[in-house]
């Protein structure tokens, strides 16, 4: 047995780095550094351990621009067996809709058995792209997984969820569709050798929209919701008092607390 | 139609032996030595733990480039100011006597090789020019011991899974705390008296333009490096303070014997806030936030302390060897950095041309840099550390006092005439050093710093 | 199974304000509520019906409830393949809803059963989805505005969906007031139809265990720790029963398993907004900031001097947790005494 396990990864802007350009008032992301979304470093390491558990490739998938492939180089770097860029104009100011369309389609070209995502992106955080994937291919979903259990003799994928007020252990038959909950999966280091490899002599195979024939079905025109408008929020004017001792900050509680 | 993989995906990569050298450490002797490798086409892997060359490494400030500039081109370099003045100051608790230098031929390209730069864009730059000539750089790496075979270093071992590598020469450029060469025993453990403690804060002044400009007396690019010794710069420690102008930010400091720091039972951060309260200083960084802090050891042992520069397999450059000049005048390690690098890259190339290994291979490092400046400074000023720290109370207490009392008294206005203002200049400061015996000896024994 | 609608439909076809009831086991998650309430203003002000959608089994109650706590409509999918919670057969049967009824705007609380449910139901609807919205209203056009924090809460992006129907949103936990009970509700109950059977079901749940179902949203006080508690919540305990304040945490400390889910502060958290808000061993990251910064005094407790918390806090104190908070609450005892006295 052994199973195809797809991984979707995102380059997203250092969170730490992004600022707002004091003319326009707009986000400056444009010069803060692109690192990998942090949540699908975790998703990379579930994937590796469904692949311990069954056996198989786990193939990181990112649609974006072409710089995009150094998310890719590290997921190789960090085990994964191959990768693919799936990249073209064409998905220009896509929303989730038609990006959780280009991933469905890149995981029925690979055939995937599981396909793992982050939990959400830092840029856009919306944890929509997981079960438009899975809806999309009429797949089944699990989200905010936070322990993963390959059942192949069965043809499912078991997983303990996170839900309101406790935990489920949901089976859901293959394909499936996972989003890891972050902070529950602690990746991996990239081998010495590996992470040479994918740094310096590796390349993804890439594919366009046509490749997955949905040039037509994808970018600004077909995204359902578009941004009306940006405004800068002013920060929360607090005090930023420090105090050295203690008894001065129980003032300040009694006074409050009164 | 459904697109495919590609396909040619390696499984099981494997570097052993695929480079010619590994060099661990990507300051400037790091990337000096790949640099000059690669330039001679050899493969070069060069290693580095921080998350990007310089990320983390700490210096105060000027970064000396006679042969950086030979070795690469300069033009794209992240330099923020060329150093316009040097001024020397001493200071007792509250009182300054400075000596100020700046000849115009500084203001001319290439501004006698002085920059202050930051080391995280620097380093990343440098590392950079490495890697377009053909270097393959990990970052995030951390190398933690070398890997021998019948005695000869044949590769190193990283804190990574499948974490070891084999090249045929090693070069170590990890900075003066350099555990690996420890750990293998390439050389002693610096003794305590030997190694000073830096700490430095990058400071900005939010919210105002020209601050730098105005208050150093400066256009365009032009900077300024002053250094401080006496007691107001590091209290009873044995050191100096220093400040640096950069683009829009100063780099503040002090670089003091770790001794003394224990002995005295002086935290760094408390030395730099002394310094940074002198009211000789203070009013340079008024107003500040600072936003960067850092701390870091100088290997200060000179031409003595010099280990064994070439091993079987393997060379050591830079701080990692000791190649630091200290003396309070010249704070100078980044120039030496390069320059032990690039005589190592050169020995290795040629070792590796004539396909030999093995410590006598790559003698003509050790050699190349006996003949250069790196030890013939150091040897010069090798007896230096000696008396200084012999009249260590007399220089850092003594005189300093003695020339700001001399100063006030030259300088007095009341109405004695200035014969006796003048005689009481020179009293203090002959007090201070015992007598003209005194003088005409400590003339003699400093003579050559400044000859 | 998909349904690639082109664009360009007639929205005004649409009409109605749902709001997703949100069910396990009977409990009502205290989100649905809030957006019944704030869905009641939209419909007012398009004229539009409020529509409750309960989906479960055994839910009559529920619909009662959600009727008393004002809807005009409640339609119930009322069958045992709903329960527990499904995303396929959820996804379904909304997914059929919508053909049928066409709503124009659906609401779902921003849980992870909503987010998971919204995220579904969106694509075979070619539905417009804001994710973890904070604020709603509709502009004179009728069009939903959805407002949520981007880039870490600097900014306030309105997000449109001016071309498809329903206009969806995920709506953050906390952020608005609960919808009370009254007793002249005089809505109506729709049956609607079942259009999924277990058997076409792809997922199974196997076990469920309930754990802490705090509402940490409605504390006046709240002491939150991070991970700088290291696993010990005496010290954070022993002051939130000095102060009478609910325990919280950051994402940090909940996913050390330090601390249940369901009192996690921040955008995947719950917004809270307490008159006071302790911040104990956290370090102030963006995400945790976005769910507390509406509290009214906020205090930090932290031995970083540059921890980030600092910078939003009202009132600071730099020092170690073990130390500063049994002493606090020490001081806080005899001072309330001194009081009583
Ligand atoms: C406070 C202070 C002020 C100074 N001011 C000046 C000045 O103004 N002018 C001047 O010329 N010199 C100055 N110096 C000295 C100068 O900084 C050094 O001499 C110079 O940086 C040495 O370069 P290097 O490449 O040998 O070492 P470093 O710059 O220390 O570089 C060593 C590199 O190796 C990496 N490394 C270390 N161990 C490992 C490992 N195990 N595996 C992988 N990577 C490793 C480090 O991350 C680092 O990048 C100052 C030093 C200090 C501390
Ligand atoms: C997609 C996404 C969603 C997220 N959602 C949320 C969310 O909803 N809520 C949330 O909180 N986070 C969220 N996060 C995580 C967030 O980015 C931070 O990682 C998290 O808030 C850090 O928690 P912390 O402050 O408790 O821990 P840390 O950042 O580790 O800080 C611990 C603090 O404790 C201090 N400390 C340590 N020891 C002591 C001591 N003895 N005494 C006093 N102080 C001490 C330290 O100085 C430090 O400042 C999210 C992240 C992502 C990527
Ligand atoms: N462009 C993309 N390429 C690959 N994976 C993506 C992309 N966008 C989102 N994902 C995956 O979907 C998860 C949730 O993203 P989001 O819905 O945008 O918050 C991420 O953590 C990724 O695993």
């Amino acid at each position: 047995m052994s199973w195809t396990i797809a991984v979707g990864v995102k380059q997203v802007p250092d969170d730490d780095e992004v600022g707002i350009d004091p003319d326009t008032g707009r986000l400056d992301r444009a010069s803060a550094p692109a690192v990998m979304n942090p949540p699908d470093r975790e998703a990379l390491e579930a994937a590796l351990t469904i692949r311990d558990q069954v056996g198989g490739e786990v193939i990181a998938v990112t649609m974006g621009p072409p710089n995009a492939k150094t998310v890719l180089e590290q997921a190789v770097a960090m085990g994964c067996d191959d990768a693919v860029l799936v990249t073209d104009r064409a998905f220009a100011g896509s929303d989730t809709w038609p990006t959780s369309l280009t991933l469905a389609r890149t995981a029925e070209a690979l055939e995937a058995d599981v396909v793992v995502c982050g939990e959400e992106t830092t840029d856009s955080s919306t944890g929509q792209v997981p079960p438009g994937i899975a809806a999309h291919n009429g797949w089944a979903q699990l989200t905010y997984v936070e322990g993963v259990d390959a059942r192949p003799e069965e043809d499912r994928l078991a997983a303990r969820r996170d839900v309101e007020g406790g935990h489920e252990l949901v089976a859901a038959e293959l394909p499936v569709v996972v989003a890891v909950a972050y902070g529950e999966f602690d990746p991996r280091p990239a081998g010495l050798h590996r992470k040479i490899y994918a740094e310096n002599d590796f390349e993804p195979t890439q594919w366009t929209a046509e490749d997955l024939e949905i040039k037509e079905e994808v970018g600004l025109d077909v995204s359902p919701t578009s941004v009306g408008g940006m405004e800068t929020v002013d920060p929360v004017d607090r005090k930023g008092e420090v105090v050295d001792e203690t008894d001065d900050l129980a003032e300040v509680l009694t006074e409050v607390s009164a | 139609m459904t697109p495919e993989l590609d396909g040619d995906a390696v499984a099981d990569p494997n570097y052993d032996d695929e480079f010619d050298a590994i060099v661990v450490g990507a300051g400037l002797a790091g990337s000096a030595a790949a640099l000059t490798m690669a330039n001679r086409g050899l493969e070069v892997l060069l290693i580095e733990r921080g998350s990007s060359p310089g990320a983390k490494n700490v210096f105060g400030g000027v970064c000396y480039t006679p042969t950086i500039r030979e070795l690469t081109d300069f033009d794209g370099a992240p330099l923020e100011r060329y150093v316009a003045e040097r001024r020397f100051s001493m200071l007792s608790r509250n009182d300054e006597t400075a000596v100020s230098i700046s000849p115009g031929e500084w203001h001319e390209a290439p501004h006698n090789d002085s920059y202050t730069v930051l080391r995280g864009e620097f380093d990343e730059w440098f590392a950079e020019q490495a890697v377009e000539a053909g270097t393959t750089l990990v970052t995030s790496t951390t190398v933690t011991g070398l890997v021998r075979k019948n005695g000869r270093i044949v590769g190193v071992e990283t804190d990574r899974p499948d974490g070891t590598i084999r090249a045929p020469y090693v070069v170590l450029a990890e900075g003066g705390n350099s555990l690996v060469s420890e750990g293998a025993d390439l050389k002693a453990t610096e003794t305590r008296e030997n190694v000073a403690v830096g700490v430095k804060e990058v400071l900005e002044f939010p919210g105002r333009d020209e601050v730098i400009e105005d208050r150093f007396r400066l256009t365009d690019d032009a900077g300024v490096s002053y250094h401080y010794f006496g007691e107001g710069a590091v209290g009873d420690a044995f050191g100096g303070g220093f400040i640096y102008t950069n683009d829009d930010t100063v780099s503040i400091g002090v670089a003091y014997r770790i001794e003394d720091a224990v002995a005295a039972d002086q935290s760094p951060e408390a030395t730099l806030n002394a310094f940074k309260s002198h009211p000789a200083v203070a009013p340079l960084v008024r107003d500040a936030r600072t936003v960067e802090y850092s701390a870091k050891t100088i290997p200060e042992g000179g031409a003595e302390s010099i280990p064994d520069l070439v091993h079987d397999g393997a060379a050591i450059v830079g701080d990692a060897a000791g190649l630091v000049l200290n003396n309070g005048v010249h704070l100078e390690g980044t120039n030496m950095a390069v320059e032990s690098g690039y005589h190592a890259g050169n020995a290795i190339a040629r070792a590796a041309d004539q396909g030999r290994v093995g410590a006598k291979a790559l003698q003509a490092y050790p050699d190349a840099l006996e003949r250069s400046f790196v030890v013939q400074n150091l040897e010069r000023y090798a007896w230096m550390m000696d008396a200084v720290e012999a009249d260590r109370d007399l220089l850092f207490e003594d005189l300093p006092r003695a020339f700001a009392d001399a100063g006030t008294e030259y300088f007095r206005m009341d109405r004695t005439p200035k014969e006796a203002h003048a005689e009481n200049a020179k009293r203090a400061v002959l007090d201070a050093v015992g007598g003209w015996t005194g003088a005409a000896k400590l003339a003699l024994r400093y003579r050559k710093v400044v000859t | 199974m998909t349904d690639d609608e082109e664009p360009g439909i007639d929205v005004d076809e649409y009409d109605d304000v749902w709001v997703f009831v949100e069910e396990h086991a009977g409990d009502v998650m205290p989100v649905s509520w809030e957006l019944l309430e704030e869905g009641r203003k939209l419909a007012e002000k398009l004229g539009d019906e409020l529509v409750a959608l309960v989906i479960g089994e055994d839910v009559d109650e529920i619909a009662e409830e959600a009727l008393a706590r004002g809807a005009d409509r409640v339609l119930v999918a009322d069958d045992p393949v709903f329960e527990p919670y499904r995303a396929d057969p959820y996804g379904e049967q909304f997914r059929a809803m919508v053909e049928e009824y066409k709503p124009s705007i659906a609401l779902i609380g921003g849980t992870h059963t909503g987010r998971d449910f919204a995220g579904r139901v969106a694509v075979p609807a070619h539905a417009g989805l804001t994710a973890d919205v904070t604020e709603i209203d509709v502009d004179d056009d009728g069009l939903l505005q959805a407002r949520r924090p981007a880039f870490g809460g600097d900014v306030l992006a309105t997000i449109l969906c001016e071309d498809h129907r329903p206009q969806m949103a995920t709506i953050r936990p906390g952020v608005f007031e609960a919808a009370e009970p009254t007793d002249e509700a005089d809505g109506e109950i729709v049956e609607a139809d079942v259009v999924v059977e277990e058997a076409d079901c792809i997922s199974e749940v196997l076990e469920r265990e309930v754990g802490d179902t705090a509402d940490i949203t409605e504390a006046e006080r709240i002491v939150a720790v991070g991970h700088g508690v290291e696993g010990d919540l005496e010290p954070a305990r022993e002051l939130a029963e000095a102060l009478d304040a609910e325990l919280a945490a950051s994402r940090a400390a909940v996913d050390e398993g330090w601390i249940d889910g369901a009192r996690q502060v921040g955008q995947t958290g719950k917004t809270v907004r307490p008159d006071l808000y302790v911040a104990v061993g956290i370090s102030g990251a963006i995400q945790h900031l976005e769910g507390m910064n509406k509290s009214g005094t906020v205090i930090a407790i932290n031995n970083d001097p540059n921890a980030p918390i600092f910078d939003h806090a009202d009132y600071g104190i730099v020092g170690d947790l073990v130390e500063v908070c049994p002493d606090l609450a020490d001081r806080l005892e005899g001072e309330l005494q001194e009081v009583v006295q």
